[in-house]
């Protein structure tokens, strides 16, 4: 590292028995869970403040769903869709997509926290 | 699995995923070089440990910007280092109101016994601020010139004349010190 004389041994050893008393240093894991703490939270955030956006979008839309679903011209009037269609009525179909949504929610936010 | 990775690996993980565990593993191997760098720079380690915090919270942030060029370590002891001087800008001020306080204190209360005890703080004050932290990193912090180049971001013969200048500086002070007190 550098010259290595007497003099650079005593160097270090002066260092050594001088450093600062650590009565008020945390120790490792504590720091290191600090540091952690501090990294995760803004995604915290960031998950939050999307969740909060997306639900709240989610209840636009969910209001819009019943207009959708009584209007025949734009839904299938032949198959299995429109089989459900024929027995479910416009406030249960609402109703079904926005449970949807929430059970979507309910999945992936607390995985995103 | 992050316990037997190496630093690579981890960042690897850290960058494709901002893995929390990975990084938390790259915080356990190096805190202890950082933190006592910052603790022998700033002379407390509460400060110190709040610093060193900053300095891996930024080094998450932009750990994209490593290239792998250098050492982890040298490049996190850089944004420590960076870390530290603006601190230490943002206490300047304070820390000048505080000097003549100190000296005053200094001149009244400091050991004299130069054989038992060495009081090493008040030999740094003699070192100009490069020098003093060069001299810090490697005697203190145990880094090779070549770290403290890259920590610093001063050219590697510059360090080499700030540490040879501060030893001197040092070994001169010590020398007439000890003259003193016999």
């Amino acid at each position: 590292m550098t010259m290595n004389d007497p003099f650079d041994d005593r160097l270090r050893a002066a260092f050594a028995a001088a450093e600062p008393g650590r009565d008020d240093a945390i120790d490792t894991e504590e720091f290191v869970k600090r540091v952690q703490g501090r990294i995760t939270r803004p995604d915290r955030r960031r998950a939050l403040i999307l969740g909060g956006a997306g639900s709240t979008g989610s209840a636009v839309a969910g209001t819009q769903l019943e207009g959708f679903f009584s209007n025949p011209d734009l839904l299938p009037a032949d198959g299995m869709i429109g089989q459900v269609f024929t027995y479910a009525s416009p406030e249960m179909l609402a109703a079904g997509v926005l449970a949807i949504m929430i059970a979507g929610f309910a999945i992936v936010i607390p995985r995103q926290i | 699995m992050s316990r037997g990775a190496s630093d690579e690996e981890l960042i690897a993980l850290v960058v494709a995923a901002r893995d929390g565990a990975a990084f938390g593993e790259l915080v356990r191997r190096h805190q202890g070089v950082v933190r006592g760098m910052m603790a022998r720079m700033c002379g407390n380690h509460a400060l110190a440990d709040d610093l060193a915090q900053e300095a891996f919270i930024k080094a998450f942030n932009k750990i994209n910007s490593y290239t792998g060029s250098g050492s982890f370590r040298g490049w996190l002891c850089r944004i420590a280092y960076n870390e530290f001087l603006m601190s230490a800008r943002k206490r300047k001020a304070t820390e000048k109101a505080m000097e003549r306080f100190r000296q005053d204190i200094d001149d009244v209360e400091a050991p004299r016994d130069m054989g038992s005890v060495v009081d090493l703080d008040r030999g740094l004050k003699i070192l100009k601020e490069d020098e003093r932290v060069c001299v810090v990193l490697c005697y203190a912090s145990g880094m090779s010139h070549a770290e403290a180049a890259e920590a610093t971001g001063m050219p590697l013969g510059t360090v080499k004349s700030h540490v040879n200048r501060g030893r001197e500086k040092l070994k001169a002070w010590f020398e007439a010190e000890e003259a003193m007190a016999s």
